[in-house]
Parts: C-alpha cells; sequence; structure tokens
C-alpha cells in the first residue's frame, strides 16, 4: 500500500485501449488529486489532458469514455456510491463552429455499488480508449483485467443480459455495469446501467456501444488507506449521526417511502412540471400514476445503494393487464413524469411497461420522453404525417404508439432512425418552425422539470455543461456545490443541499472526512472552490468546442406560451429578465457577458492556467 | 406490505416477552402484529435447553432478518468487518476502515431485486467441526474448528489448522454456505464472532431490519442458501403469473 500522501486513494488509474488491446496502470499526479479529487472534477481533467484539440467525434475510438468514483468511494460513508462516467458527449452541438464534431462534455452520474467496487479492485478510475474489433467486454478481478468476447452477448436486452453475465462470471459479488441494445445502435442519448434500473444517461452508453463494449464486471477484495483513521471514525459516527433522530430511527422516511416519485404529485400541484411536452406544468390525471398509487400497484421493495440511508430506489412488478408479471421499479420522478405527465399517459401499467422497455433497451427515458412528447406535438399539429410516422397514430397518451416507437427508436428504424438523433435534429427535419417547441439546449433534452415559472431551473438548463440538466445547480453556489459532490462520489440527495426539508450531509462534514482520509486539511471554501475549478475547466472545454452565448438559451416555448392552467397558470418567462439574470450569472462568475470566456483572472485564480 | 413490523423493532425483548416463543407461537404474534413478512435466517448462539425440550425445541438467538426492511446497503458488512479487522493506533486497537471483503455478513443481491444477507448459522450439529480431519486434541477434545462453548461461534485454530477446506465445503452442502476460505493461508474465513454479544451489523443497521431474536430451529429458512432464499422471496414478492 502505498502511504504517502494524500491518502484515501490508489494515485493509479486502469487505462484500457480496445484498439490495441493493451491494458495500463497510469500513475496520477498529486495535483491533480488536490485540484480536482475524484469523480467528475478528476474526469474533467483527464479529458481536458487527453482531447487535445476540438472538434473530436464522440463516437470516434479517441474519445475517452471514463467511470470514476471519487475519495469517498469505497469508505461506509452514507451514500458515498456515485459513480460518474465522463466523456465527451455525443448528443450536443453548437449552433455554429467550425468543428463538424463540436460537442460539450459529458459527466453522468449512476448510483448502486460499481463505484465501490472499483477502488476495492485496487484502482481511482477506469480510462477506456479504443474499439473492440468485435464485441468485447471488460472483465476485472483485483489486478487481473481482461478483454473478454461479448458476441453472444452483442444484442441483447438489459434485464436479461444482466442475469446471463452474473451467471457466465459465477459470482454474485461481480458489480456489472453495460449497455442495452440502444447504446450498440448508437442511439445517441443510450445510457449506462447497473442492476438493471440504476443508469448513467445522457448519452454516454452510445460512446461505450462506439467502442464495441458491451459491459463491464468488476469485482475487488482491497481498501485505500486513511490518513487518521480515529478522526474518519469519529466523523464517519458524526455523518452517520446526520441522518437519525434522538430515538436512533432514521429521518429519511420521505425518501424509503416514495423515492423520487414523492414529487410527482407536489411539482404537479405547483404547476412546475413538465407536462405535454412542456406547454403545461400542471397534468390533471396526476393522481393516476404519483408514488401513492404506485406504491398500491406495483412497488414491493425498496433498496439503497452501498451504505445508504435513503432507499429510495424502489422495485415493483405490474399485477394485471397486458403487461402483467413485469418485474421493474416503476416510476421515479424523471422517468414518471417524460413517459408519464409530458406525454399525457395516465394509465400506470402502461407507463410502468414504457419504463421497463426503455431501461431494458439502454436508453436514456428523460431524452427518450422529451422526444415522443415533440414529435406527439408535431404530429398533432400536422408537422408530420401518419405516413412520416410510418403509420403509428401517435396521438397523446397512446401508450401502444409509445411502445411501438421506442422499438423504433431502439431498431432505428424508419421514423426511429431520426428520432434516435435527439429533438434538435428532429426539429431540423421537421422544420417550420418547430424549433420553438423542441425542447433542448445546445442539443440535450430538457428533464421533467418545467420551467415556466421558475427562472432559477431555467438558469439551471442554460448554463449547465452538459446541456440541458436538471442537477447541475439553479445558482453559481449551487453549481459550485453539485460539481463539488459529483467529485467526492457522494450522492447529491445525501448532502444538505436541500437542509430546509430534508436531512444531509453539510460541506464541513464532507471536508472533515476528506481531511482525515487524505490527510491534506479541507474546508468547506476550499471544497467549493474546487467545485467552481471544475465547473471553469469545463467551461473552457466547451469554449473550446466553439459554444458561445447563443447556445446558452432556451426554446422560445417558455417566453411566448404560457401555462393555460394550473395554479401557475398565464406563467411564462420574461425574455428581459432572463437576459439580465443570464448577464448578472456572466458577471458573478466573472465571465465575460458577451462571449461567456471565464476571465484569465479567474482562470489563474483556480489554477486553470492551463486552459488559456 | 406494512412498513412497521414489530419483529423487526429493537426491542423484540419487551415486544416478544422474556420467554423463549416457539415457531408457531412467534409467527402468530406477527401476524397479529401486522401482515409483515419476517423470515430467520443466519440462526445463533445456542442458549440453553429448556428443561425436557427435545432437540427440535432448543431454543437459539438468531441475527434475524426482516427481509422487507433490508434494502441491501451492505451498511451490516462494513460495519461487521470494521469492528472484527480492527487496527492498531498508536498502541490502541480501534475499528478499522471497514473492507466488505473482510467481513463475516454478506449481502447477495439478486435480479429481481432481493438481497440476501447472509450469516454463520452456528448450527447445532457443527457441520464444519465434523468434516475437520484433524484429530482432536487430547487435552481440550477439539479439532482444528470447533463450537466455543460461551456463544456458539465457530472458531478456527491456525496452528493445527491443515487449510483443507473442508469444513468450508461442508458449510457449503449442509448449511448457509457462508466459510470461505482465505485466499492466502486457506484457513477458513467469514465464522461470526457475534462481536462479544453486541453484533454491530445488528447495531448499525439503518432500517433496523437486523436483530437478535430467541427462537427455535425448525422454521423453514434454518440453514438456507442465499439463492434458495432469494428463489423463495422473487416468487412471494414478484411471480404474479398465477
Amino acid at each position: 500500500m502505498n502511504n504517502a500522501q494524500p491518502c484515501g486513494y490508489y494515485k493509479v488509474l486502469l487505462d484500457i485501449n480496445l484498439t490495441t488491446g493493451e491494458i495500463k496502470k497510469i500513475p496520477i499526479p498529486r495535483k491533480d488529486i488536490e485540484n480536482f479529487v475524484g469523480g467528475r472534477g478528476l474526469g474533467m481533467k483527464i479529458l481536458w489532458d487527453r482531447l487535445k484539440k476540438p472538434g473530436i467525434d464522440a463516437l470516434s475510438p479517441e474519445n475517452p469514455l471514463m467511470f470514476m468514483p471519487g475519495p469517498f468511494s469505497g469508505f461506509p460513508i452514507p451514500s458515498a456510491s456515485r459513480t460518474v462516467v465522463v466523456t465527451k458527449s455525443p448528443a450536443t452541438s453548437p449552433e455554429t463552429s467550425p468543428y463538424p464534431h463540436a460537442s460539450t462534455v459529458s459527466y453522468s452520474n449512476m448510483g448502486g455499488f460499481l463505484g465501490p467496487e472499483i477502488r476495492f479492485a485496487g484502482y481511482d478510475g477506469i480510462v477506456i480508449t479504443g474499439k473492440a474489433s468485435t464485441p468485447a467486454y471488460i472483465f476485472i478481478e483485483d489486478d487481473r483485467v481482461e478483454i473478454r468476447d461479448a458476441k453472444p452477448f452483442w444484442g441483447m436486452k438489459t434485464d436479461a443480459f444482466d442475469k446471463t453475465l452474473i451467471k457466465e462470471l459465477n459470482n454474485q459479488r461481480f458489480q456489472t455495469c453495460y449497455i442495452g441494445p440502444a447504446g450498440e445502435n448508437l442511439v445517441s442519448y443510450a445510457c449506462i446501467l447497473h442492476t438493471t434500473a440504476r443508469a448513467a444517461g445522457r448519452g454516454v452508453g452510445a460512446v461505450m456501444g462506439s467502442k464495441n463494449l458491451k459491459a463491464i464486471a468488476i469485482k475487488g477484495t482491497g481498501m485505500p488507506n486513511v490518513a487518521d483513521l480515529p478522526a474518519f471514525n469519529k466523523s464517519l459516527n458524526d455523518v452517520r449521526g446526520v441522518f437519525k433522530g434522538i430515538t436512533g430511527g432514521l429521518l429519511t422516511d420521505f425518501w424509503r417511502k416514495s423515492g423520487t416519485a414523492a414529487a410527482l404529485q407536489v411539482m404537479s400541484d405547483d404547476g412546475l412540471m413538465a407536462v405535454k411536452n412542456y406547454r403545461e406544468g400542471t397534468f390533471d390525471a396526476i393522481e393516476k400514476i404519483n408514488a401513492k398509487t404506485a406504491r398500491e400497484k406495483a412497488w414491493v421493495r425498496d433498496f439503497a445503494c452501498y451504505c445508504c440511508c435513503l432507499a429510495c430506489k424502489k422495485s415493483g412488478v405490474i399485477k394485471e393487464g397486458p403487461y402483467k408479471t413485469i418485474v421493474h421499479d416503476g416510476p421515479e420522478y424523471e422517468t414518471g413524469v417524460m413517459f408519464g405527465a409530458n406525454l399525457m399517459i395516465s394509465d400506470f401499467n402502461g407507463l410502468m411497461k414504457a419504463i421497463y422497455d426503455g431501461d431494458d433497451l439502454g436508453m436514456d427515458i428523460i431524452s427518450a420522453g422529451n422526444v415522443i412528447g415533440f414529435l406527439m406535438e408535431a404530429y398533432e399539429k400536422g408537422y408530420v404525417t401518419k405516413s412520416d410516422l410510418d403509420g403509428i397514430d401517435l396521438i397523446w397518451g397512446n401508450v401502444d404508439a409509445v411502445l411501438m416507437m421506442i422499438d423504433k427508436i431502439n431498431r432505428r428504424d424508419g421514423i426511429g432512425d431520426l428520432a434516435a438523433q435527439g429533438v434538435k435534429a428532429i426539429s431540423k427535419q421537421v422544420g417550420r418552425n418547430s424549433e420553438k417547441f423542441a425542447i433542448h439546449v445546445k442539443g440535450l433534452e430538457l428533464a421533467a422539470h418545467n420551467i415556466h415559472a421558475n427562472p432559477p431551473r431555467a438558469l439551471c438548463y442554460a448554463t449547465s455543461n452538459r446541456g440541458a440538466c436538471h442537477l447541475s445547480g439553479d445558482n453559481i453556489a449551487h453549481q459550485n456545490f453539485v460539481a463539488a459532490v459529483d467529485s467526492l462520489g457522494l450522492c447529491l440527495f445525501a448532502s444538505d443541499h436541500n437542509k430546509w426539508m430534508l436531512p444531509g450531509i453539510s460541506k464541513s462534514k464532507m471536508a472533515n472526512l476528506l481531511t482525515a482520509i487524505t490527510g491534506i486539511e479541507w474546508d468547506a471554501d476550499k471544497l467549493m472552490e474546487t467545485g467552481e475549478r471544475v465547473f471553469n475547466l469545463e467551461k473552457m472545454f466547451n469554449l473550446r468546442e466553439g459554444f458561445t452565448r447563443k447556445d446558452d438559451s432556451l426554446p422560445d416555448r417558455f417566453f411566448t406560451e404560457p401555462f393555460t392552467m394550473g395554479p401557475e397558470k398565464g406563467a411564462k418567462l420574461d425574455r428581459g429578465e432572463f437576459s439580465e439574470m443570464m448577464d448578472t450569472f456572466y458577471k458573478d462568475r466573472l465571465w465575460d457577458p458577451k462571449t461567456t470566456r471565464p476571465s484569465i483572472e479567474k482562470l489563474e485564480q483556480l489554477g486553470l492556467e492551463f486552459t488559456i | 406490505m406494512k412498513e412497521n413490523s414489530i419483529a423487526s423493532s429493537h426491542e423484540p425483548k419487551t415486544l416478544l416477552g422474556s420467554k423463549p416463543v416457539s415457531r408457531r407461537e412467534f409467527i402468530s404474534r406477527l401476524a397479529l402484529g401486522g401482515s409483515s413478512l419476517v423470515l430467520l435466517t443466519g440462526c445463533s448462539r445456542w442458549v440453553f435447553p429448556e428443561p425436557g425440550a427435545t432437540a427440535r425445541e432448543k431454543i437459539y438467538e438468531y441475527i434475524a432478518v426482516d427481509y422487507t426492511k433490508c434494502t441491501g446497503c451492505r451498511t451490516c458488512e462494513a460495519v461487521c468487518s470494521a469492528f472484527n479487522n480492527p487496527v492498531s493506533v498508536d498502541g490502541t486497537m480501534i475499528p478499522g476502515p471497514g473492507n466488505p471483503a473482510l467481513a463475516n455478513i454478506f449481502v447477495h443481491s439478486f435480479n429481481p431485486d432481493v438481497s440476501a444477507p447472509a450469516v454463520c448459522a452456528r448450527c447445532a450439529d457443527t457441520p464444519c467441526v465434523n468434516a475437520c480431519p484433524v484429530d482432536p486434541d487430547p487435552a481440550t477434545g477439539r479439532r482444528a474448528i470447533y463450537q466455543d462453548k460461551k456463544y456458539g461461534t465457530i472458531i478456527n485454530d491456525p496452528d493445527r489448522c491443515i487449510s483443507c477446506g473442508n469444513c468450508v465445503a461442508a458449510c457449503s452442502a449442509d448449511s448457509v454456505g457462508i466459510l470461505a476460505q482465505h485466499p492466502e493461508t486457506g484457513r477458513p474465513m467469514r465464522m461470526c464472532t457475534l462481536c462479544d454479544g453486541e453484533p454491530e451489523c445488528v447495531r448499525h443497521c439503518p432500517y433496523e431490519a437486523l436483530s437478535m431474536i430467541r427462537v427455535t430451529d425448525d422454521h423453514s429458512f434454518y440453514r438456507m442458501s442465499p439463492e434458495e432464499i432469494a428463489e423463495k422471496l422473487s416468487a412471494r414478492w414478484y411471480d404474479f403469473s398465477a
């Protein structure tokens, strides 16, 4: 074991080139660890280092695909379970750029057990480049790393493959992640799944597919060292206590009871939900698909990620009707809205089936629901005809039509081939000002949070570095905070970002843990500065690709078409106010409001001179 | 499924009474408490035979799992490992960082989602001990693996162990299958220590899914492998084909 500081790291990346078959352990410079910590931050630094010029095709062998745990991963810290997949996005594009393959960074974050297991196996991250000549999967058992044949599994859906791979490995203790057919077919919003329902979305599955990589299976027996074990144990007890009441019971019943699906009712009631392709903020049939209904009709069990006290993942089964016996986790907030309210679907079991299909095929349900919502509206408006849609009667609320579309997108058959390229590409093809209701930023589809009545979330979508993202923070402080949490390997839900409502780990408690683990002094401010560094590095990457302020804009719908119903009836965004809010944002970040470029002063302050 | 199960509360003694209960009585009391499903695994320590009790009615203290509460988070693995693999810091032994590979309790997760924690059953008929080929010590009567009198825990004598793996094979064939050979020494590992009578896994389970309960040993999940448990639970929870 390497006892040199910083402790808590192996200071080793597993580097796999699928073209040459070369497998290496490469050292991570101490400076990168101190400045970028791990997870999203360290991944971004490696992405910057590896892609030395702009315009490299995200689906080319050169694009590195990284699985990045953080310094918390592997330790039994509540909810230190996340793995961040970092790569160049296959789903985004600027309005104009000198580079045909220009796109943003991508970071997508999944829970479960993968990140900890990467660290048990002895690595601080896995970097995969190249392209296997035939379908392959990567087998990792501590030091033993092999590129194995996946030809027999190519084409398999994720649920069946999850079972098959574990049988093949003959050991239940392996953690696996994999793509479905959607990733193999390079659907631009394919995802990578783990435990059949935990997903890294937003297109990273297409990058994995482009490498002919079906899966990674990993198991380890090690553990990183700790600089100050007594202090670590003390901090750990302290953090565990955050989630418990005086009598010792958990304070996290909210998560256990309904998971993120609890928000289905609330967001609809408040007029904050994506409904009917973002035309409305309230879904009048929300009771039919909310958490209460899911608990009654499907949910059987609640699950947690590694050492987590929240248990927000559900597991359910369809108990009646044509899709009876299908086992899946059922609606979360995002999946429930994007395949439910956004498509006006109120048939609960139909919604379950659509979610199951989306996950089983390995596509990002946020984007898929957005794409299908756009096509439904275009069909209603007569911009596309039934024959354009290969005979599918894609009217609002039609479950069968949605299931057919999901299947077509996956196979890239007929209209599905265009739909697999995302809503921006479809809108370009459809024309007729349809970009007004093509709901994306920088080519990435918006998530299930509507913004007519939520200007901070509008700013979040417009300025997030991976395109429209609902999780990247509603203001500067929150953006930096999220980037820091994503770099630690911790789950945002277990942080205290929502402290007025839910218990969570504060910045200073995170810093205490990190100090004890690494032996380097950390405090809340330094953690926030790290988040800011990561956010600015991502921005510099995007600028190098040719993104401009024009790309930080929102579709017309939010400014021109007010809600016609619900508590926020009449709400819309004001162009002047939005533009002013954005100006202030750039100025406060010490970025040039015209170009959105960070000032030299800011870059130097953050130690990002190398990007200038 | 009701959320609040009496049996998984941290106060089994007051709820179940101080007198040990038979399985039937135990289950019927559960039924009164709601439709909660408490299944027992990893039975543990032999306590004392009631006067006149038959073999089947021996009373055990079990690490019982309420599968409706277990979320598969594996906190039990980490805290077990931390306690049972202490580290010396400035001459004091303190809990280690909690490497789950060194834990004596293993959570097995399946698709469809079922999580089945497995822990040494401290079986009364000790198949692992019986399988040991080392001659009993004339002074103590112990083989290289033996059952401790105090807690009924299974203990390996590293000085006499010949690393044959017979005990591991016997555990796999006749019981939970938790025992494994140490990758380097070949000696048996993952025998539950009961943490000196106060199991860390029970104390730290965030969902209060683990508890020590006294029951007799004739329940249907006794010594079952995680695979068998998963199959049963999967059928119970997810099978709506009928």
